[in-house]
């Protein structure tokens, strides 16, 4: 359940995505069935499910990229099918592919002409989000120069760029080592500590454990459970993993 | 054994025997009687008689350009340039044109095409008497057409219209006879002893050098040549009036007249005459040339 | 304005640090370069080969510019995984279909300064004049069919899969319009119906582009200055199938599924 005080940042609401397949039949795939749900202020959301539950369509929904079949998906009260919902969001992809022939200063300083930041303010916060990324020293060099690490890190800076409300995240942890996986953790920390709202997908149960506030976990396009960790770990008396085991329908 | 060294033998054993085959197989191919192998013009031995049809386009597109432009496509009208006007205005090429010489466009079909007629080429002008501008003082661009005539000559020494139109130009409108004697002798080397070409020799060493007994021995050799072209037709097939025998009239006429000229010019009234009544054999309107005769005759009664 | 302009500097800065550009600029001042070199009858005042050849070529390369880097805007962007993090910034799909078309066209102007600065001081050096005028009509017109161009590659970019199809299919419609746009309609004249209604009905629909193509001569030969409101006219024109080529694109792209 939300916390009623928080106003809430995200509503999800009956929202279904079909896709026609490409048969005789004309039949269609149904990839996220009448989804309902909703991310408070502050919170750290985890997005859960296997692969083919429908979180990653439901987050194509949200940033615009898909259409909805039908309901809709608000952010900040604006529906995402204005771009103008898309302000005070910052978005990690799961895969981080920039702009090689650009530089990460120029990439930034790109992004946030698009969100309209006044150019000295822009100058500061690229100072700021490059230092947290500890890409100062690259910072004039092209992107396809970059390690996947360091990549990576553009990515993080990129979504910080604009001092975003809501901070939506795919996978942040994906191919990152250990040290890399515990630096995007402190982020979050930091984030949420700010009283920044993140909503992530993740495979890694341990670290959604560690860090979400609330999850959802999606099986075959439906809603399976909702709640925070903690309630949800002693309903079922077991570790999140095993909630997510036994949710998804398979029970040991 | 190290893969590098192996690399570089096989290169070196590649080239060996790509240079010995080269070697052995030349003198073969030299052996093997082709006009088209032999040839040392460039063109002719990468496209062929193909070379032809380009060398056509070439002379058509100094004709484009001696018009500034203002040049009819295949989709338009043009039988006003069957004979290309830079060749007609030369004296030395028979004119087979009939058609509207101004207006081959013909009025806008649709309100697109009366648009963009602002944006090509719509007037007729010639270079040599002012192009788009009217500026006759601009005639001598005349030479813009060289090029391409030059072109044309390298594909297709064959065509001698080609060198007929480069010498005129050379020699009239940008006073260059030597040059213009350069490129008829080129042409003679790859067409011997081509009447027409011995016709505009002739006009240069007569109206640009000055030297009448030089002119005379080329016209006369053009004359000779002219008989030799056709050996078993006789004068009065080749020069009966007919269109098929218009082309063969013409050289044979011109020749004549600039005989009876250069004769007249050295005072020889009878011989210029000769010539006179020689050329009214062969031209399909004698009357101005009987008025030549008559005044040649009226001079000393 | 400012989202639109701001993906534009990226694909200027794309093409600047591509060398595409150089390639095509070097290889016609090469070619022009010997050609004029030429000695045609010792005389050194021959130019308009010269000048129908590098205007040509200045065509051929532009259009090439325009294409290939048009083509593979948004396809390399899906492919690259770029455009995701692209369009989840507050950037409408409309913004970024006419910043990306906006960034082309600006490129093909820079370009297209840069090869009539050549064109002109190659000109000059054996005319002895400059038809400043004459080539800022030509290069207008040039730059204005290229936008219409652009706006077609970048509607196929959305319509074919992969960006060599789409160049594929824009060339050979450029071609075929530079060719015979003129002509259809005498071509039309000589097919029986039903072709011919078709073939009339195309004639009056493509983008008549090859007017500023076929305004080379005028160029060539040294005619006198077009009356300059048929160039605003013919501006205004070439303008109006640019803004309905890009509206189509705008329409296609934002029904389009990005996963």
């Amino acid at each position: 359940m939300n916390d009623p005080i928080m106003p809430t940042i995200l509503s999800i609401q009956n929202l279904r995505v079909e896709y026609p397949l490409r048969d005789h039949k004309r039949s269609v795939k149904v990839a996220v069935k009448n989804l309902t749900l909703s991310v408070s202020a502050g919170e750290v959301f985890g997005f859960l499910g296997p692969n083919g539950a429908g979180k990653t369509t439901t987050m194509n929904v949200m940033l615009g990229f898909v259409n909805a079949t039908g309901g809709d998906i608000l952010l900040f009260g604006t529906s995402v099918r204005q771009p103008i919902a898309r302000q005070r969001i910052g978005y990690l992809p799961e895969m981080t592919y920039y702009y090689k022939f650009l530089t990460a200063e120029e990439l930034l300083r790109y992004y946030a002409r698009l969100f309209e930041i006044p150019r000295p303010e822009t100058d500061r916060r690229i100072d700021a989000a490059l230092k947290l990324v500890e890409l100062e020293h690259a910072r004039k060099r092209l992107i396809k120069t970059y390690s996947k690490g360091m990549q990576q890190r553009v990515g993080i800076a990129q979504a910080l760029i604009n001092n975003p409300d809501l901070l939506i995240l795919d996978e942040p942890t994906s191919g990152l080592d250990p040290l890399g996986r515990m630096k995007v953790r402190e982020i979050i920390q930091r984030l949420k500590d700010e009283g920044k709202t993140v909503f992530f997908a993740s495979h890694e149960l341990g670290e959604v454990e560690t860090v979400c506030d609330r999850v959802a976990i999606l099986h075959e396009g439906e809603l399976r459970a909702e709640g925070r960790v903690k309630d949800l770990v002693a309903e079922h008396q077991c570790n999140l993993e095993q909630v997510f085991l036994r949710v998804v329908g398979f029970q040991n | 054994m190290n893969s590098a060294r192996t690399f570089w033998l096989l290169l070196i054993a590649l080239f060996v025997l790509c240079f010995g085959l080269g070697a052995g197989l030349q003198p073969r191919f030299q052996a093997i009687e082709n006009a088209r192998g032999q040839s040392d013009n460039f063109f002719i031995l990468i496209f062929g008689d193909s070379s032809r049809i380009f060398a056509n386009a070439a002379f058509i597109k100094a004709d484009a350009y001696y018009h500034s432009g203002y040049y009819p496509t295949i989709f338009d009208n043009n039988q006003a340039f069957k004979t290309p006007h830079m060749a007609e205005d030369t004296g030395a090429v028979p004119s087979h044109n009939q058609g509207d010489e101004t207006g081959f466009m013909g009025p806008p079909r649709n309100w697109i095409d009366a648009f963009a007629r602002h944006f090509i080429p719509n007037r007729h002008t010639h270079l040599d008497q002012g192009g788009p501008t009217d500026d006759l003082s601009t005639s001598s661009e005349v030479r813009e057409i060289l090029p391409w005539l030059d072109l044309a000559t390298e594909m297709n020494p064959a065509d001698i219209r080609t060198y007929l139109v480069i010498s005129f130009w050379l020699r009239t409108s940008l006073h260059q006879p030597s040059e213009a004697e350069h490129v008829l002798r080129g042409g003679l080397r790859d067409n011997p002893g081509n009447p027409q070409l011995l016709f505009e020799l002739g006009r240069i060493y007569f109206e640009n050098y000055h030297d009448p007994d030089r002119a005379r021995s080329i016209y006369q050799a053009g004359l000779r040549s002219w008989a030799m072209e056709k050996p078993g037709v006789p004068f009065s097939e080749r020069l009966k009036y007919d269109n098929s025998t218009f082309d063969d009239r013409f050289v044979f006429e011109q020749l004549q007249v600039h005989l009876a000229q250069l004769e007249g010019s050295l005072g020889n009234r009878d011989a210029a005459i000769e010539h006179l009544q020689q050329a009214e054999r062969a031209s399909p309107d004698t009357a101005p040339l009987q008025k030549m005769i008559d005044e040649l005759r009226g001079k000393n009664p | 304005m400012n989202k639109i302009f701001a993906v534009a500097g990226v694909v200027i800065k794309e093409l600047y640090r591509r060398k595409d550009f150089y390639v095509l600029f070097v290889l016609t001042i090469i070619i022009c370069l010997i050609m004029g070199s030429m000695n045609v009858f010792n005389d050194r005042e021959i130019i308009r080969y010269v000048k129908e050849i590098c205007l040509l070529l200045i065509w051929i390369s532009s259009l090439i510019i325009a294409i290939t880097t048009t083509a593979r805007q948004i396809p390399a962007e899906r492919e690259q995984r770029t455009l995701l993090p692209l369009l989840a910034k507050p950037l409408s799909r409309t913004e970024l279909v006419v910043g990306k078309f906006l960034g082309c066209w600006i490129v093909c102007g820079l370009a297209l300064v840069c090869f009539y600065a050549f064109f002109g001081v190659l000109a000059a050096s054996r005319e002895h004049h400059w038809p400043l005028l004459n080539y800022a009509q030509a290069a207008f017109l040039h730059w204005m069919a290229l936008g219409v161009v652009i706006a077609l590659a970048l509607l196929g970019s959305l319509v074919f899969a992969a960006p060599s199809s789409n160049a594929t299919i824009c060339f050979s419609i450029v071609a075929a319009i530079l060719c015979l746009g003129r002509y259809l309609d005498k071509l039309a004249l000589a097919t029986p119906e039903p072709i011919r209604s078709i073939v009339y009905s195309l004639y009056f629909s493509i983008p008549h582009f090859e007017i500023p193509f076929d305004m080379r001569n005028l160029i060539i030969h040294d005619w006198p200055l077009i009356d300059w409101k048929f160039i605003w006219l013919l501006g205004l024109y070439l303008l109006a199938y640019i803004a309905f080529f890009l509206t189509a694109a705008c329409l296609i792209f934002r029904r389009k599924a990005l996963n």
